[in-house]
């Protein structure tokens, strides 16, 4: 059973606090753990918003597509815009022990997730794949893969 | 995002409360550097009130800190709520940020 949330946003940076509030929610109305939860905010966020800084440089007229999915297995969240592609490398971030503005958001999304991914067979735009593996609750059959 | 700038003996104090995301977080720069700008000596931020902080939030924060240093000025950290010091001590400023638990404290170090 996959619970599965669909939402558009204008890539506008006020959007953010919302995409932020529906993660939050989609995560407690399924009781994923608060640590989990706070993190893939983060996660999302941050995604977001190098969306809005890269792919579409600033312009706040365009779309950002959220899916959030929730299994037993795994919180997966996809981000979705039609600019500019990605620079994986970009993926990197700076180095933790460098005291300079920039290049968290990347360690704040890899810190959260299991896997970071774009997909490389969108022809236009972006799809950027997140997922947090869940953990196996003993005794709890719906949460056990 | 609320901000509010106090003086406390020359003392600046930047009090905040809500997100700082990347939609706020230009609001936060823009009288903090102004502060920087006119040297003052020791600026404070309050963040008692803030309950969430992203990247560029931080990347404001290092960008003030840098400016400060310039001039051998201090910021100073105070009220961090425990999501927000979580981010720092990840993004190993708590290393480089002088933080405080209470405005007493900041102003007596």
């Amino acid at each position: 059973m996959k619970d599965e949330v669909v939402i558009t946003v204008p890539s506008h940076p006020k959007y953010l606090s919302l995409v932020r509030a529906v993660t939050v929610m989609m995560g407690a109305q399924n009781k994923i753990d608060d640590t989990v939860i706070r993190q893939m905010e983060h996660a999302v966020d941050e995604a977001c918003s190098n969306v809005i800084k890269h792919a579409y440089a600033g312009d706040q007229n365009k779309q950002i597509g959220v899916t959030l999915r929730i299994s037993p297995e795994a919180f997966e969240v996809i981000i979705e815009d039609s600019g500019l592609k990605a620079d994986v490398a970009s993926l990197k971030g700076r180095g933790l022990d460098e005291i300079k503005p920039g290049g968290l958001g990347v360690h704040l999304i890899k810190r959260a997730c299991d896997v970071v991914e774009f997909d490389e067979k969108k022809e236009k735009g972006n799809r950027l794949r997140l997922v947090k593996y869940l953990k196996v609750k003993h005794g709890d059959k719906d949460h056990g893969p | 995002m609320e901000i509010k700038i106090t003086d406390h003996e020359g003392v600046k104090i930047i009090s905040l409360s809500g997100d700082i995301d990347m939609y706020t977080s230009p609001e936060v720069r823009k009288p903090l550097l102004r502060l920087i700008d006119q040297r003052v000596p020791v600026i404070m931020i309050d963040l008692t009130d803030v309950a969430y902080i992203d990247s560029s939030g931080i990347a404001t924060f290092v960008e003030g800190l840098k400016g400060m240093m310039s001039y051998r000025g201090r910021l100073k950290f105070f009220g961090i709520p425990e999501r927000v010091k979580e981010i720092f001590n990840f993004s190993k400023l708590d290393r480089v940020f002088d933080m405080y638990g209470s405005m007493e404290d900041a102003l007596k170090s």
